[in-house]
């Protein structure tokens, strides 16, 4: 418990002194809750979710960093392995290959890297990964823009 | 050896100077006579052994450059003292020099969880084979002379891990710059051929010596660019051995040199004991609480997720060289 709350608060000041370098990742930390985190991650370039912003959640376990953090997406995302309605991540590194040297800031690299590279052999989002692995790469590129215009940018107008 | 060929050079060079003095001393002539003798000795042991003794030696001839510099250094501390006791500082001044080398082992020792203590001994032994039975009795008194100078260097060292004051190096600056040198000629004649050989003993023991003294001369080097491409070399030499990878090395450099890393688990600043703490062959490090915590939890190291063996020191004593080996099995066992 104590470990964990010590842990988080030097990663909460790493992130403050970080904020500037990475500004693809936006790391909050709840102002009560230093076990509930929110994170905002910029869709990465050249893959169907540029220029979108999405919302992440971060539950982090008391046995943090031991056990890994909890993370889903708040905001919707046409992806193999998102769950279009729940937003859980289907992510190694989120459950067997965690390993405690990793942060919630590199949890978010690793969900960015996630996006650009989807593994279409194990989808949480069968509509998603069933186009992938059809060899329809038009049709998830052109549906997961969809998504990122409907639900991760800001509204025009 | 090479600390050998520093002393030769030295006890020459200060002989010399009494001559100019005018006032030769038949003791320091004596001690002189016993000196060449000794050296001729040992020369034609180097001329005996093959191509690897010359590597050896060409680190110790152009050490011997660098004495004069020594001595120029301890001159003006001895200088206002009589001749006679000019004549005993001879001897003095090569405990003190040699005091310095086994300090320093020391604190390698505690930085390398004492890898040096092993070999050390081959150290003493390969020297001693080089002196001659004159030399060895002279090590025998350099050792009861070696508590000041070890403290004294001690206290450096520690000052060096702190790295707070950098006046306090002011005093022991002359010689760090001396040694450095030293240290990458010796080096590199290590690198060429330390390989499997009769001879290896004899590099080795030249090796953790020199690392060592660069080791311990850190705090002032990190800041001097033009020694660090040696010192790298160096550093990777023993790494080799541990056969911890190059992520390994650096942080291995960063601990000793006064910032110690912090615990990538925890992020708690490692202390002297956890920086030389590895407890898995990945170069993985973290600190003796957290890797007690995954113990109890999964079990597995966070660097390369594979399982920490408990029984693992043994297995790798089996395996790779000797001496690190061992030390490091010792303290795994210290410690899990």
């Amino acid at each position: 418990m104590q470990a964990s709350r010590a842990r988080l608060f030097k990663e909460y000041k790493e992130v403050q002194r970080e904020k500037a370098i990475d500004s693809d990742i936006q790391l909050v930390c709840d102002d009560s809750n230093i076990f509930k985190w929110t994170a905002l991650i910029k869709g990465p370039s050249e893959t169907p979710f540029e220029g979108g912003v999405f919302q992440l959640a971060f539950s982090v376990p008391e046995q943090y960093p031991l056990q890994p953090p909890q993370v889903r997406f708040l905001t919707k995302i046409f992806h193999p392995n998102v769950h279009f309605k729940t937003g859980e991540i289907c992510l190694d590194i989120l459950k067997n290959a965690w390993s405690p040297a990793w942060t919630l800031q590199s949890v978010c690299r690793a969900i960015i890297a996630l996006m650009a590279h989807p593994e279409a052999d194990s989808p949480l989002n069968c509509d998603s990964g069933n186009l992938l692995r059809s060899g329809d790469l038009r049709g998830y590129q052109s549906m997961a823009r969809m998504y990122t215009r409907l639900a991760a940018m800001p509204k025009k107008g | 050896m090479s600390t050998d060929s520093v002393v030769f050079a030295f006890s020459k060079e200060s002989a010399k100077d009494f001559g100019k003095k005018k006032r030769i001393n038949r003791s320091a002539k004596l001690k002189q006579c016993k000196l060449d003798a000794r050296r001729e000795q040992w020369l034609s042991q180097v001329k005996n052994k093959g191509g690897k003794e010359e590597l050896v030696g060409g680190g110790g001839s152009s050490i011997s450059s660098m004495p004069v510099n020594l001595l120029g250094n301890s001159e003006a501390k001895s200088r206002g003292k009589d001749i006679e006791r000019l004549s005993l500082n001879d001897s003095d001044m090569e405990s003190s020099i040699n005091s310095s080398i086994h300090s320093i082992l020391g604190s390698h020792d505690l930085c390398k969880d004492s890898v040096g203590s092993s070999r050390g001994s081959s150290i003493s032994s390969i020297s001693g084979g080089c002196y001659c039975e004159s030399g060895e009795e002279e090590e025998e008194e350099e050792a009861d002379d070696d508590d000041d100078g070890c403290a004294d260097d001690w206290e450096t060292v520690a000052d060096a891990l702190t790295a707070s004051d950098k006046q306090h190096h002011s005093n022991l600056g002359n010689s760090v710059e001396i040694k450095s040198p030293v240290v990458s000629t010796a080096s590199k004649s290590v690198d060429k051929g330390c390989e499997v050989d009769g001879l290896k003993a004899q590099c080795d023991g030249t090796v953790p010596r020199v690392t060592a003294k660069g080791h311990a001369w850190r705090p002032d080097d990190a800041f001097r660019p033009q020694s660090l491409p040696t010192l790298s070399k160096q550093y990777s030499f023993p790494m080799n051995a541990e056969r911890c990878c190059g992520r390994g090395a650096g942080s291995w450099i960063h601990s000793v040199v006064s910032q110690p890393t912090s615990c990538p688990i925890c992020y708690e600043d490692l202390d002297l004991t956890d920086s030389s703490f590895r407890p898995c062959l990945c170069g993985f490090r973290l600190c003796l609480f957290c890797h007690k915590r995954i113990l109890e939890a999964d079990g597995r190291c966070p660097g390369c997720r594979k399982q920490y063996e408990s029984a693992k020191g043994e297995v790798v004593v089996n395996g790779g060289p000797p001496p690190f080996r061992f030390t490091r099995s010792f303290s795994m066992s210290m410690r899990s």
